[in-house]
This record gives structure tokens, C-alpha cells and sequence, in this order.
């Protein structure tokens, strides 16, 4: 089947990674965490960084956000284009400026790697557990301890490269990057400087990647990506009010990926599909653990602007060897899409402001909180650290052979795009572009799974009914995201609440026209408040199998009609007003018992007593 | 504590004598003894209790089996404190580990336990391995007593195994080699200090000072005593990222082949004279054991040969290059947050981080010079010309060695020997380029005077080499004669020979022959 790729994938996916009970059990037996009173003090000069964000609402609600505030925008333009402006901020006065001064932004995605252990020690990698229950002596920096590299860890490292069309090169290497912070117990942290495992790939962004189905530049963009590095997470430090802060180190060392573009995007709305994109990418090939909402996915963002037309490449500044940029600033730890696009926009604006009034743009780093109107200083230059990187010398360099990249590249999950591809080609699936991709990003491609497995059972039980199938896909999609995904509303996705099968057993029975599409409904609906009887039995019991009526009963249902209801005769007749049948077929329908008048014999009949001519077929 | 002339009244003879049955017992007793009249040394930072070191003593004595047990079993151990233990504390010396106890052994102390050895306890040194002469530790400085009664340099980094070891405290000791730590000592109070290649002992649980310089090293009084603790430790560890697995160590050269090669009767082996270490500098009396040394080796069979190490000039430099930087980045861990000292009272402001106070007092002076030249040279402004540049000096160094041997190194695969069949078999230098300096010369050197000690050690290392220093006797002017104790035992200089990466056995076996033909060339 077709869709079989997809499938292993998605449920390779769900599984938690293999963690050798012998692993747990050492990195239990570690008498650590408890041998040393290191958390029972009180700091003064924490600079804690901001929690995971609980914002990052379903991409179903961002596309009707999308839309209205498009068309909030188109209206905008129109009315300010009679009323001339107030200062700066209206959107006419808006698009004047960035007619002027162009942006630019290259990105950096940190990315938790999906791994059984850590980076350099058999200790486990875990969400949620107790406090310092995973932590081998490296972790922590004992003295006398050294890193031992995980090899396996690379395997989700380079599925995560290959999908992002990186080179992988044959020999990386790791060096210390150093600064001194309580989360970080070695006073370095392991990454990858000189010689990253991963380089030149690049990133393609369609329409159906932007929420809007529009992509700002009216077709691909591609946007290159300089390399792909290993590297070591940090701790995690928990602020215990008024000024306790305790430190957790079992995130530490867990190995993650940094993902650094080229500063080759021009818009906010670019930057954030391309970090949502490699969100999606990154999860496809199951390369990592969890999402931005869950704290799995951070990125720090350099923001410039120029001005449009102008040759300033002898004058300008060199980013990863694209010439005649502005002076970049750095916006740190972006935790949220949303945050992404916000902060992008707000520092933009903040930078024309400056160079309009005449000023000069520091390179400096930036923190940026949601929901806030501006970016913040966080160091200027002179505060900037140097990191004094160093090979690392107890870490032998990694050679890749030729066979595992050519292994893993042949593994490698269906990415997004063949996906999408896959669903609206009108010959398999015929989904629109955007139900497609709102499928392939609901519940973790767990709805996709969900709407495979409908689609499936509707192919094999309809095959005497060839008619259908064509309908299909399109069909069982409309049940899936609309129908199913109205009364998930405000639940958290489940796909045994209503069984694939008997969704599409009720679908079935609506495509044989055996039901009503009310009945459906209905049905899909009881099935949803836990009814467990089978679909059919539901049917049986309750009577609701379409019983067509016989043409004579029909003909006195709508002849009685038609004399209870004179005026409206009239304006049909008389004023032409042939949809108001409509109306009769409604009060047909619901005179009698559920499922037993269907629409179109109802209105053929009407008509014929009306003397209209006959419905148009649509 | 008793004057150096009661001792030598008293304790004429140098090394244990080994016996068909053993003395482990009394060996204890006699090193307990020793330990507890010479305390002002300040050789030991920790030791076990008497009673259980004798009570172990008393075991291996009563469990001895002729067929299994060989040296090291039974014997006294003692262990540099930069070596983990889980029951004494570890502290390197340092006021930041002043009351640290590691949680775990080191591989190479597990093996040393494994083989029946006794820990004798943890001695003093350098604070992090980061000195020539000992004196730069928490713990005060180590002293070593002169023939004069003056006080004179222990050698550093590894002073008070080397102090440990020649003052009869212990049968053997391990300490740690950067730049010539286990050396140079050896050479300052007259035992036998070995450096093996770099990653053949496990340095899993020895806190780093230069990674890519470090290695444990071995003191003993014979070469014999070193071979026995170096055959227990060299295995392939796991835990050590750069430990050299079998398939490696399988191309070095046997113990079986260089027992071979130094039949005592016919010795057929080219000795390098490195024309590079005879410096202006060079202490007349080093010179003539040099001579002294290559003579009897002629005498014996073997065959001199003058060779070039143009590089060994940038050497010195190049090693305090690296070393202080990777040091830097290597002592970034303590900073009291998770374990070790901390600054009394607040620590971080606002502008600074949690730890600038107790990084500022935990460290002694030496250790902050280190950390800031470290720092300096691997800062984005400095990198290239000095790191990076010295990284390339370092090649080069290697290269030195790799064109003067007529072995290739066996870690270059398809290197071939740039000087086929004129390539020499080993190397012999002085160990140091004078004798033991007071300590009261030394109080107010020069820090970078004091890098001058370490300028013969220094190549060895950078190229991973395996290296010993050799403690041989000098002819001493006949004023003495008639004296009751026999001076020649106690002038000793240090020479050093260098091998071939892989070549450890035939150091030790030529170490061997160079020691028992300079003790019998003063008969």
C-alpha cells in the first residue's frame, strides 16, 4: 500500500526509544545525585531563563487566524489608502518602510535529539523524572571522569542531516565551547565548532507550508543551511520562590542538534514556516523528542536590515559569507513559532526606527518574552563571551562510512512534502493542499495514521461499489478533520474513542446511500458519547436505515403540502422563485420519520406537481 | 625528625631484597616507620591507619602463594593525590578539593588493588600537576633533606611519590607525567621515574590537568619494581576514551623481544645522543654523567650515534602553550556548585557569576597563572598564534623523533623510518638540565625560570613518547673517603632515555641494564 511508509514511520515514532535495563540500572545505582548537598543553597544571581511555552495553538487555528487577519489587513489597506495615515505604525506608512529597508534573518534551531542516553555517558535520557535520577559522574563533571561517545546517538542526528539535504561529512570532530553558569558543570559544553558532522543542506518551503497557503514570494523558497552540529544540553535550574534555585542535571548532556540557516530569508512569516517546517521534518524521521509546546525545540535568530538598492558590499557586514548585510543583532532562546515571527518583526522595526532617525544598530544579544511589543537588551559587544573554543582532547573524531549514510538515507521516513504530494494527488487521496498538511500535523501525524487507516477500510469494503472509490479520500478526509476534529473541539485527540473502522463503516453506509447524511452524523455522534454497539446494530436498533417511501406516498406528502401552503406556491409559480421547493423538501424531510424521504426524490416530485422543470444536475 | 645522617647510618641499603619467602610484614613495618620519622618532608596528604596497613600486610603474608602472587601483591603503593580513591580523600593538592572524596576509584588503582598491592597513601605535589618542584600545594610544600642538610627540591609535579619512594616509605608509587612530572622528580631524588606512551594506562578516575600530555607514571627504586607495576596497569581500559585497545598495543614491542634484544652478553643497540639538549645551560656535573653513562653503554656493546631534534628548541614553548590551555579549560569544572570548596560568605553579584569568589580563593597562585595564560591563548584574538601555532610545533616535534628512530611509529600506518638502517633504538639525555635547586633559591624565581626544569622532559611528552629517567651515580671528588656511608649512593643525576611510541619494554630493559652497569662501573 501506499501508504505503508508513512505508517512504519508514524508508529516507529510513537514508541519510546530502547533503553537497555542495564543502563537504567547503573545510572540508578549511581549514588550521586544524593552524595552531595549541591542544591540547598540560596543564589543570588540567577538569571534563570524563561520556562517552555504552553503557547503553540493547532495549526488549524493559526490558518483562520491567518485568513482573518489577512483580511482584517486587505481592509486596512483599503480604508487607509482614502484616510491618509497617523505616524509610523499604520500599515500604508509600514509598507513604505519595509519598501525601504530590507530584512534579513538567519536562524539557529536547537533541536533534542531522540536518544536512549546522553551524549557521552550510558546514563539514560528522560522527561519527567524525579530530579537527578539520570546522571552518570561525566555528566557532572567528577574530576577524573571522561566522555564516552554515544555512538548511537548519531543515528538520529543524521536521519535529522539527510532529511535537511545536508552533506554528511565523513570525519567531524568536537571541541569545548567555554562559559562559565551553574547549568553547565564542566564550565564547557561539548559542540561542535570546527568540524560539524553535517553541512551545506538547505530547506524548501512551498505554499502549503505558510498557514496561509500563500507563500510571500508566489512560489518555493529555498533557504540554505550552513551546517548541522552535535552538542550537549545543559541543566535545567528550578527557581523555588523567594530565592531558592535548584539544579536538575538530567537534562544535562542530552544530546541535541544545532541547525544554523544562512541569512538568506527576508520575512518574519519565512522564518517562522522554515522553523516550523524543520519541526515537521525533524519529527517525521523521527529524529527528535518533542516539539516546541514541549520545550524540545528552541531557536535563536539574527536579525539585520539594509537598505533596498543600495551596493553596500565592501561597506557592509559578512554573515556565514553573505556580504553587505546590516549589523546583526541576536535574539536568544525563541521558544514558540509565534515567538519566532513576533520577535523577528519587533527587532526589525526596532532597527529601522534607529537607522531612520539616524542612528547606529549595536551587535548585541537580545531576549525577547511573548506577548511584549519589544525585544530587550540582554549584553552588548563588550559583554559578548569569548567562547575559546578547543578540540576537544579526550574525543576521538567521528568517522562516517559511506554504507550508513547510503543505509539510513534508504530508510528514511517519507518527509512531509512527498507526503502532502502523496495526499492530493486527485488519482490516490485528492485532498486540498491545506486539509493535507492540517493532517499531516494534527496529534503528532497521529490523525494522519487515523485517516490512512479509514481511507483502508473503505477501499476494501467498497470495492464492489466502484463508483465511490474516487470519492474516497476526499470523503473520508472531510469526516476526519470536520466532522471527527468538531467534536475533538476542546478534547484531547484519541483515536479509540471512535474506532477508524466504525467511522468508516458509518461512512460507508452514507456512501451506499443507505443513510442520511444527518443519520451519519448522528450516528458519529453517539459513537463519540461512548455507545458501544456496533454501527450496524445502532442502525438496526434504531430504525434509521433509509426506507425509501413509494412514489404514491411521496406524491401525497408533497400534495398535501402544496395545499397547506398556498403563498408559497404562489411565489414559486407565479414569482419564479423555484428555490423556495427547498423549503417543501425541508418540511417533507422532517414531517417524517428520520432517514425515510430522501432530498432529491422529494423535490423531483415537488416539481413534477409544480410543473417546473427539472432539477439542473450539479 | 631524625638528621639525614642517623638515617643513612641506619638504612644503608637501597631497595628491598626480594626472597623466597616473602617480608611483606616487615617491609610495612620498616615503611610505617619511615612514613612516621620523616613527616616533615611532607611527603603524604592522606594515610591509611597503621593498623590497616598492616593488617593488609598480614593478609597478603599469610595468603602468599609462590605460583600466583608476584609484585606488586603485598607491596606498598603509594599514590599521587590527583589519583581518585574512593576512601581517602582526592584533592590534587588544592584548596578547592581540600576536603574532597571521590566517589569512585580510579581504573588504575582497581587494578593495583586487583593485583594485591596495598595503597600506602596519597602524597603530595603540585596543586593540579602544575609545578617543577612540588612547592606550589595547599598542603605546604614537599622538602627533600641534602647531603649538607639543606633543603633542596623534591622535583615536581609528582615531589612526594618520588620523596615516597626514595625515602623508603613505600615500595613503589604512581604518579602523573605532563611534562615531565614523574621524571624530573625521579631525577631529583634518585629513583627510577617512567613515563609511559600516552594511553596505555587507563586515566579514568586521574584528574586531568593537559589530556593530551597526561599519563600516569611509575617511581620505584629499580626498574624491575616499575616493569611489575607497568605490566599490571597496561591493559586496554574501556572507561578511557584514549586508552589504546589491543588491536593497537598489538604492534609495540613485547616484553618477551626487548628481553631479547638486551641479552646481557650481546647487546647490539644504537643510542641516540641528541646534539639538540647539550645546552650552554647544561650543569657540568649533568654533563658528565651524560658522558659518564654513554660510556658504559659503549662499553657494553651498544653503539652511539649523534642525532638532531631541531625542533626540541621550540619545545619548552610549545608546552606551556598547550598545556596552560587546556588546563584553563580542564579546571573550569570547579567551581564549588556540586562539589569541593566554596568561598565563605555570598558569592556572584549581579554582574558576575555564582562562582568568581571561589574560582579566586579556591586556586593558588600557579594554578591562575595557568588558567589566565590558558585562557589567553585560546581567546578568539590569540588562537592562531599560539595555539593553533603550537598545535603545528607539536607535529613537528613528533616528526623529530619519527625521523631519528629506525622503528616507525606504529601509530602512523605506512610511515616508513626516514633514516633506514642509520635510525637509532633509543634515546639518551639528561632527565634535567642541573641538579636539585635549594628551596631557598627557588622562593623568589622567576615563574618562567622555573619552566626552564622541564625543557628535557617537555619533547617526550608533546610526542606521547615512553621515557624514564634513570638515577645514576657520579664519580664524587675523594675527600670523602673513609667516611662511613657512601655518598655515591645518594649523587645521583637523572638521565633519561626515550623510546620509540610503543617501545616502553625496551626503556625499561635498557634502564635496567644502564642502572646495574653504573652501579657496578663505581666498583
Amino acid at each position: 500500500m501506499l501508504a505503508s511508509p508513512i505508517r512504519t514511520a508514524r508508529q516507529a515514532l510513537s514508541k519510546r526509544p530502547y533503553i537497555c535495563p542495564s543502563c537504567l540500572r547503573k545510572a540508578k545505582l549511581q549514588p550521586l545525585a544524593s552524595a552531595q548537598p549541591f542544591v540547598a543553597r540560596s543564589y543570588r544571581a540567577l538569571h534563570t531563563s524563561a520556562g517552555p511555552p504552553s503557547n503553540d495553538a493547532p495549526f488549524r487555528k493559526l490558518l483562520k487566524d491567518a485568513v482573518k487577519r489577512k483580511k482584517k489587513e486587505e481592509r486596512a489597506t483599503a480604508a487607509s489608502s482614502s484616510s491618509s495615515s497617523s505616524p509610523q505604525q499604520t500599515p500604508k506608512n509600514q509598507d513604505l518602510r519595509l519598501e525601504k529597508w530590507e530584512l534579513t534573518v538567519g536562524i539557529e534551531v536547537h533541536a533534542e535529539l531522540n536518544t536512549a542516553r546522553k551524549l557521552f555517558s550510558g546514563a539514560a535520557t528522560s522527561t519527567g523524572e524525579a530530579p537527578n535520577a539520570h546522571v552518570a559522574l561525566f555528566d557532572i563533571a567528577f574530576p577524573g571522569s571522561q566522555p564516552h561517545f554515544q555512538i548511537e546517538t548519531l543515528v538520529p542526528a543524521l536521519r535529522a542531516a539527510l532529511a535537511l539535504n545536508c552533506r554528511i561529512q565523513q570525519k567531524s570532530s568536537f571541541d569545548r565551547k567555554h562559559y562559565f553558569y551553574q547549568d553547565q558543570p564542566a564550565g564547557y559544553q561539548i559542540t561542535q565548532y570546527y568540524e560539524p558532522f553535517a553541512k551545506d543542506g538547505h530547506i524548501t518551503l512551498y505554499p502549503h507550508d505558510f498557514p496561509s497557503g500563500v507563500s510571500p514570494d508566489r512560489g518555493p523558497i529555498i533557504i540554505g543551511i550552513k551546517q548541522v552540529q552535535m552538542e550537549q544540553d545543559t541543566a535545567k535550574t528550578v527557581h523555588q520562590p523567594p530565592s531558592t534555585h535548584l539544579l536538575d542535571f538530567n537534562r544535562v548532556s542530552h544530546p541535541l542538534i544545532e541547525i544554523i540557516t544562512l541569512p538568506q530569508i527576508h520575512n518574519p512569516t519565512v522564518a517562522a514556516a522554515c522553523v516550523r517546517k524543520m519541526q515537521t521534518i525533524l519529527k517525521t524521521v523521527n529524529a527528535v523528542t518533542a516539539g516546541m509546546e514541549m520545550g524540545g525545540l528552541r531557536a535563536d535568530v539574527n536579525v539585520s536590515v539594509r537598505q533596498r538598492n543600495t551596493q553596500a558590499a565592501d561597506t557592509g557586514h559578512t554573515y556565514h559569507g553573505v556580504t553587505g548585510l546590516g549589523q546583526r543583532t541576536e535574539i536568544k532562546n525563541l521558544a514558540s513559532i509565534k515567538a519566532v515571527e513576533d520577535a523577528i518583526i519587533a527587532e526589525r522595526d526596532r532597527q529601522i526606527d534607529i537607522l531612520e532617525s539616524g542612528g547606529v544598530v549595536e551587535g548585541e544579544t537580545r531576549g525577547w518574552t511573548l506577548g511584549s511589543k519589544t525585544t530587550k537588551r540582554l549584553r552588548g559587544k563588550e559583554g559578548e563571551i569569548d567562547y575559546r573554543y578547543m578540540p576537544d582532547p579526550d574525543i576521538t573524531p567521528v568517522i562516517v562510512g559511506k554504507e550508513m549514510v547510503a543505509h539510513l538515507r534508504n530508510t528514511l521516513p517519507m518527509l512531509s512534502d512527498d507526503a502532502i504530494t502523496m495526499l492530493v494527488d486527485v488519482q490516490i487521496y485528492g485532498l486540498t493542499p491545506k486539509d493535507a498538511s492540517t493532517l499531516l500535523l494534527l496529534d503528532d501525524g497521529d490523525r494522519l495514521d487515523y485517516y490512512l487507516d479509514v481511507v483502508q477500510y473503505l477501499r476494501s469494503a467498497l470495492s464492489d461499489y466502484p463508483e465511490t472509490l474516487a470519492r474516497v479520500g476526499k470523503t473520508a478526509g472531510n469526516w476526519v478533520l470536520m466532522e471527527l476534529g468538531a467534536l475533538f473541539k476542546n478534547e484531547e485527540w484519541s483515536d479509540s474513542r471512535v474506532s477508524s473502522d466504525q467511522l468508516a463503516s458509518i461512512i460507508e453506509y452514507l456512501l451506499r446511500k443507505q443513510i442520511t447524511g444527518r443519520t451519519a452524523k448522528l450516528l458519529l455522534a453517539m459513537k463519540f458519547e461512548g455507545d458501544a454497539r456496533p454501527v450496524g446494530q445502532i442502525i438496526t436498533d434504531g430504525d434509521m436505515m433509509l426506507k425509501p417511501l413509494s412514489h404514491h406516498e411521496y406524491t401525497d406528502m408533497a400534495q398535501k403540502l402544496i395545499e397547506e401552503n398556498p403563498n408559497i406556491v404562489k411565489d414559486i409559480v407565479e414569482k419564479h422563485r423555484h428555490q423556495k421547493v427547498k423549503w417543501f423538501v425541508g418540511q417533507m424531510m422532517s414531517n417524517s420519520a428520520e432517514g425515510t424521504v430522501e432530498p432529491g426524490t422529494a423535490e423531483m416530485v415537488l416539481r413534477n406537481l409544480l410543473e417546473l422543470p427539472p432539477m439542473q444536475s450539479k | 625528625m631524625r638528621s639525614i645522617l642517623q638515617f643513612l647510618r641506619s638504612h644503608p641499603t637501597g631497595p628491598i631484597e626480594r626472597l623466597d619467602r616473602p617480608t611483606y610484614i616487615k617491609d610495612a613495618k620498616r615503611q610505617l616507620d619511615r612514613q612516621a620519622d620523616f613527616t616533615d618532608f611532607n611527603v603524604f596528604i592522606s594515610l591509611p591507619s597503621r593498623d590497616a596497613v598492616q593488617r593488609a600486610a598480614r593478609t597478603a603474608e599469610a595468603s602468599w602463594d609462590k605460583d600466583k602472587h608476584t609484585d606488586p601483591f603485598g607491596r606498598l603503593v603509594a599514590l599521587k593525590d590527583n589519583i581518585c580513591t574512593s576512601n581517602f580523600p582526592t584533592t590534587a593538592a588544592s584548596g578547592i578539593l581540600k576536603n574532597f572524596t571521590s566517589p569512585y576509584e580510579a581504573t588504575v588503582v582497581k587494578q593495583l588493588r586487583g593485583a594485591g598491592a596495598i595503597i600506602a597513601g596519597k602524597t603530595n605535589m603540585d596543586e593540579f600537576g602544575m609545578g617543577s618542584h612540588s612547592t606550589n600545594s595547599y598542603f605546604g610544600r614537599v622538602e627533600q633533606l641534602g647531603y649538607e642538610g639543606e633543603q633542596l627540591s623534591a622535583g615536581g609535579s609528582s615531589g612526594g611519590s618520588a620523596m615516597a619512594v626514595a625515602w623508603l616509605q613505600c615500595w613503589a608509587a604512581l604518579g602523573t607525567d605532563t611534562g615531565g612530572s614523574v621524571r624530573l622528580p625521579a631525577a631529583y631524588t634518585g629513583v627510577m621515574g617512567f613515563k609511559p606512551s600516552y594511553g596505555l594506562l587507563s586515566r579514568w578516575g586521574v584528574i586531568a590537568y593537559a589530556n593530551s600530555l597526561d599519563t600516569v607514571g611509575i617511581l620505584g627504586s629499580r626498574a624491575e619494581d616499575v616493569r611489575a607495576i607497568f605490566n599490571t596497569l597496561n591493559v586496554h581500559d574501556p572507561q578511557d576514551p584514549t586508552s589504546l585497545v589491543p588491536s593497537t598495543r598489538a604492534r609495540f614491542t613485547s616484553e618477551a623481544h626487548a628481553r631479547e634484544t638486551i641479552g646481557h652478553s650481546s647487546i647490539n643497540l644504537r643510542i641516540g645522543i641528541p646534539m639538540d639538549y647539550n645546552i650552554d645551560t647544561l650543569h657540568p656535573t649533568v654533563r658528565k654523567a651524560w658522558v659518564k653513562s654513554l660510556r658504559l653503554l659503549e662499553m657494553a656493546g651498544c653503539t652511539l650515534h649523534p642525532v638532531s631534534l631541531p625542533a626540541t628548541q621550540h619545545a619548552l614553548s610549545t608546552y606551556y602553550v598547550l598545556a596552560p590551555a587546556e588546563a584553563s579549560s580542564n579546571l573550569a569544572k570547579y567551581d564549588g556548585v556540586r562539589y569541593g570548596s566554596r568561598a565563605q560568605g555570598v558569592d556572584g553579584t549581579p554582574e558576575s557569576i555564582l562562582f568568581a569568589k571561589t574560582r579566586g580563593q579556591g586556586f593558588g597562585p600557579e594554578v591562575r597563572r595557568r588558567i589566565l595564560l590558558g585562557a589567553f591563548s585560546l581567546s578568539a584574538q590569540a588562537i592562531d598564534n599560539y595555539f593553533i601555532q603550537a598545535q603545528k610545533v607539536r607535529r613537528l616535534v613528533q616528526q623529530d623523533f619519527d625521523n631519528v628512530f629506525s622503528r616507525p611509529n606504529p601509530l602512523i600506518t605506512a610511515s616508513e623510518p626516514s633514516s633506514p638502517g642509520n635510525g637509532v633504538d633509543i634515546l639518551l639525555c639528561p632527565t634535567a638540565p642541573t641538579l636539585p635547586p635549594t628551596l631557598s633559591e627557588l622562593e623568589d624565581q622567576d615563574p618562567v625560570k622555573a619552566y626552564m626544569n622541564d625543557v628535557f622532559t617537555v619533547p617526550a611528552s608533546l610526542a606521547g613518547l615512553p621515557a624514564i629517567s634513570v638515577p645514576v651515580s657520579f664519580e664524587v671528588e675523594t675527600e670523602n673517603e673513609g667516611a662511613i656511608w657512601d655518598k655515591s649512593k645518594f649523587e645521583t643525576v637523572g638521565i633519561q632515555l626515550i623510546g620509540q611510541f610503543g617501545d616502553d619494554h625496551l626503556v625499561l630493559r635498557v634502564a635496567e641494564l644502564l642502572h646495574s652497569i653504573s652501579a657496578d662501573g663505581l666498583r
